[in-house]
């Protein structure tokens, strides 16, 4: 007997990001209304996997998710082995661009988590015409590192399991824990330097503190959700973001922390369809 | 608090997968709880001696501080956020951790498990 296949399928597309050819890996799951995905820092598209697997909400929506150049099933761009990683503000943005232009997504609702969230946000200040409507999840204006993220990426020591254990700080109890070793288990497989590459942006530029008021949430909607148990953006932070954005909404998750859509799917589950319901039809 | 790390050191040796996670951790961790010292030695992943201070001429490798209330809602079963952790304790100000962060961080899951043993119910 042929086993119940899930209804993900996985692609790649070739994308050019600074002047490069980069080979990116995508799923997509639903029909509908098309929501890219964003993951967060040090991890993949794996943390999306509940939602596209999700009936109820791939009945309307047809989700997109990608791994970002370096992680996951995408490869780095050619030459990387001489290259430190460092992710910027602005190649991020390019790269999410270029995956909706890749692809043809016509007004696209951006999802993003963590690292995700936070472009999501410069997005909706800077580019809000390729988009209908955002979702930033566990994002703010900026928090610098309670860490040092050079602890990420040293000959001496395992950067993934160092930085699976310091994240497993933002993972609530609440937690079921085989979905909490799942989340771990991304960032234990993250590739060398990659971690602290994107924290590098996350914990350094402090750009968007001064472009949330750009965001105008009449012509794309901002619904900010963010988890109790999350210590790396606070729900502090996240109201302080919201507060920043005329019109924005804000939920806080109890039970949750920083990896919501992965750590405990089914309590994220009814904020997300929430977030999706404001947000605006399809075109 | 001291019975506590007595019985946390004999549910250590029940846990296998932490014995292998500590193989190479052979360092002196301080924990200071309300001002009072309290020595863990560990061995290769075993916990070998809890000594109480105060000692001036004991040297450690890194300390944890923090009060008896913070480490009692740090092991409930479902800590409140912020309790979760032991970087949670010091990001709201609860407890401190000093010395070489870099060893910790280094076997950060061993001793973040290690100190959260006592989650696991009657230790006694």
């Amino acid at each position: 007997m042929i086993a119940s296949l899930e209804p993900i399928v996985g692609r790649y597309v070739t994308l050019e990001v600074a002047g490069r050819p980069s080979r990116v890996y995508f799923e997509e799951a639903g029909q509908g209304r098309p929501v890219l995905c964003l993951h967060t820092a040090g991890a993949d598209t794996r943390q999306w996997r509940h939602i596209l697997n999700d009936p109820g909400l791939t009945a309307t929506n047809r989700f997109i998710a990608f791994d970002m150049p370096w992680h996951g099933k995408s490869l780095p761009p050619g030459g990387f082995q001489t290259e430190e990683y460092l992710l910027t503000t602005e190649g991020y943005m390019e790269t999410v661009l270029a995956m909706v232009a890749a692809l043809g997504l016509d007004k696209p609702i951006l999802a993003g988590c963590s690292m995700g969230g936070r472009i999501a946000l410069q997005l909706a200040a800077l580019h809000p015409d390729v988009f209908s409507g955002f979702i930033a999840i566990e994002a703010s204006d900026f928090q610098p590192a309670w860490y040092d993220i050079d602890w990420f990426h040293r000959p001496d020591a395992h950067g993934g399991e160092m930085g699976a254990a310091l994240v497993s700080a933002n993972i609530s109890p609440y937690a079921p824990e085989a979905e909490r070793w799942n989340t771990l288990w991304m960032f234990m497989q993250s590739g060398p330097g990659v971690f602290r590459g994107d924290l590098s942006f996350y914990t350094k530029d402090d750009s968007l503190v001064r472009r949330l008021d750009r965001i105008d949430t009449r012509k794309t909607p901002v619904h900010l959700l963010v988890g109790a148990y999350d210590l790396t953006c606070t729900p502090e932070d996240a109201a302080r973001t919201a507060a920043a954005i005329p019109g924005a909404t804000l939920a806080v998750m109890d039970e949750l922390g920083h990896f919501p859509m992965s750590e405990h799917p089914q309590g994220f589950r009814s904020y997300f369809a929430d977030a999706l319901d404001r947000m605006p039809a399809a075109a | 608090m001291l019975d506590r790390f007595q019985a946390a050191q004999r549910r250590l040796e029940s846990q296998p997968h932490l014995l292998r996670l500590g193989a190479l951790f052979t360092e002196t961790v301080l924990v200071e709880i309300d001002g009072a010292e309290i020595y863990l030695h560990f061995e290769e992943g075993r916990l070998v001696s809890v000594m109480p201070g105060p000692s001036r001429k004991t040297p450690w490798r890194f300390a944890l501080r923090t009060d008896r209330a913070a480490l009692e809602a740090f092991w409930q079963p479902r800590p409140a956020p912020g309790f979760h952790d032991i970087f949670g304790l010091v990001k709201i100000g609860r407890g401190r951790i000093d010395g070489d962060i870099l060893a910790l961080v280094k076997n950060l899951r061993f001793f973040k498990e290690f100190m959260a043993l006592p989650r696991q119910g009657d230790l006694a």
